[in-house]
């Protein structure tokens, strides 16, 4: 199944996450409740960096690890996007 | 030879880690390694997998009042934690809290935070012991240990110190964002501040915000250890820091423009540390000033007509360079890159024809090879492969893998090809594999 029921702003973010990470998948079947990172699309820290640097020049939004919630904000595609959206700044 | 004391120029009051959960006193720390080492139980060997780094500190200091040796695992692939114990029977994990390793015993370091009674003896410990091994990646996945003496430790961290012109009593907080189980994180951001009477950090920040937050907060002059891939995310996301701090990066060359940058933004010193796990720090320079790395005291760099060899007192044998280098008279030397089957992905370095030899090893897996392409625009140049494994798929197979290597060295992408451009004699022609990247690259690589 394709898609599942993902925004459109989660499309967006799939879509530069994959442009960011150079990764393989095709950014439209990222599962929205998936796992980011270890299993599921098996991303690592280094991942996480260049992928901090892609949402803050492109969100305005600079992620902190040692936010309490940086694990499930980097848990899904959905939370991710749900973080970006109320804390963009562009 | 003399014994050493664990901890260098301390008062007991002295802030020896801090994070957000607030300082740690040396005083605290005694009491916590020694409390530690009694419930530790009685073996040889034990694993520090602390993510903390003052409780990864705790740990070594504890193993050390017990005499027991600590290992320091490259990564936490499963496979490789099972293969070090494997390697040295009876080893146990000690770990942070709550965190449980399959099929090896933990320990959990949980300090209590008593107060030592006061006056308290600070262990003193031979030169000659050894105290701690690193771990190379070796062929067939077997990671090589490199044994470290207590001797070869504090050298390393007198002499780096030193050459940095840090003094005793200089108070600096010392922030890293290396691990410490990576040699250079043991050296730089344990090491280093043990033996000058140092604050250091205890967690380990990623993004640049983290970091900003953590120097903000830094008491005094700042100094970060950290590596070319960490430096470039905050130079391109411009923080702001407190001016006058020092900044140490070791694991990969650092591009002099990238230094000059830093230089200019933070106002701070820009220094880089050469070594590597078999050897430890051996060199430093400042980047803006030149190419030239500077041996530390203590150490010579020899040119032979067939390879370049590192000799210390503290070195049991001389030990081989695995860059390719030329030394000066003067005994400076510059480096110009790897021996030619070495990579270096994210300050982990690893030998693609052990790469090759592990990828051969999964079931399903015929043949197959890895390729490191020309470094692109990211922040970090992945490995990408091809293999050839009928009925198997991509994600199959790097899933296999992860169990043996350090994430870093995980091929992306790893793509699977009908057969592999072999010549006549079965060789595999570097040009070959390169010439199949390029043709992948150009009909997959630009955002397929």
């Amino acid at each position: 199944m394709e898609q599942s029921g993902a925004s459109l702003f989660e499309r967006d973010l799939a879509r530069l996450i994959v442009q960011t990470l150079k990764l393989k998948t095709d950014p439209a079947v990222i599962e929205p409740e998936a796992a980011l990172f270890g299993e599921g699309l098996g991303l690592d820290s280094i991942d996480a960096l260049e992928l901090s640097l892609a949402i803050s020049q492109t969100y305005g939004y600079q992620l902190k690890s040692s936010d309490p919630q940086i694990k499930t904000i980097f848990s899904s595609l959905r939370a991710l996007a749900a973080a970006i959206e109320k804390n963009r700044t562009k | 030879m003399r014994e050493t004391p664990l901890i260098g120029p301390y008062d007991v009051d002295d802030v020896l880690a801090w994070d957000q959960e607030g300082p740690r006193t040396v005083r605290r720390f005694l009491a916590d390694a020694a409390s530690l080492a009694e419930s530790l139980p009685d073996r040889s060997t034990a694993l520090n997998l602390a993510t903390n780094r003052y409780e990864f500190l705790v740990g070594f200091a504890a193993a050390i009042m017990r005499r027991q040796v600590t290992l320091l695992p490259q990564s936490r692939a499963s496979e490789t934690l099972l293969r070090i114990a494997g390697e040295f029977p009876g080893s146990y994990a000690l770990t942070d809290r709550g965190d449980a390793i399959e099929g090896i015993d933990s320990v959990s370091i949980q300090p209590r935070g008593d107060q030592a009674l006061w006056p308290m003896d600070i262990p003193r410990i031979p030169p000659d012991r050894v105290v701690a091994v690193a771990f190379t990646s070796g062929s067939t996945g077997r990671p090589v240990p490199n044994k470290k003496t207590w001797g070869a430790l504090t050298a390393v961290a007198q002499a780096t110190g030193a050459r940095l012109g840090i003094k005793a009593g200089d108070r600096l907080s010392v922030v890293a964002t290396v691990p410490h189980q990576h040699m250079f994180g043991l050296e730089a951001s344990v090491m280093l501040p043990i033996m000058h009477g140092l604050a250091m950090h205890a967690g380990r920040p990623l993004f640049p915000a983290d970091i900003r937050a953590v120097l903000a907060d830094a008491a005094g002059r700042w100094m970060l250890v950290t590596t070319p891939l960490h430096l470039r995310a905050c130079v391109s996301e411009s923080i702001s820091i407190p001016p006058g701090g020092l900044i140490l990066s070791a694991t990969a060359p650092l591009p002099r423009n990238l230094a000059q940058q830093a230089e200019e933004h933070f106002q701070a010193e820009v220094h880089e540390i050469f070594g590597f796990a078999e050897a430890g720090s051996i060199a430093e320079r400042r980047t803006v000033d030149g190419d030239r790395w500077q041996p530390l005291k203590g150490v010579q760099v020899a040119q032979n007509a067939s390879s370049c060899l590192v000799q210390a007192w503290y070195l049991p044998t001389p030990v081989p360079v695995p860059d390719r280098i030329t030394v000066d008279t003067d005994g400076t030397f510059v480096v110009h890159g790897r021996e030619a089957d070495q990579v270096n992905v994210a300050g982990h370095r690893i030998s693609l024809g052990d790469l090759n030899q592990l990828l051969l090893k999964i079931d399903g897996v015929q043949d197959g090879v890895f390729f490191l392409p020309d470094e692109g625009a990211g922040l970090v140049t992945r490995l990408m492969a091809f293999v050839v494994a009928p009925g198997k798929t991509s994600e199959e197979i790097q899933r296999k893998l992860r169990a043996y290597v350090d994430p870093v060295f995980i091929p992306r992408p790893l793509v699977c090809v009908p057969s592999l451009p072999r010549n006549a004699t079965g060789k595999l022609p570097r040009e070959s594999v390169s010439e199949l990247a390029r043709q992948w690259l150009e009909r997959e690589g630009d955002g397929a």
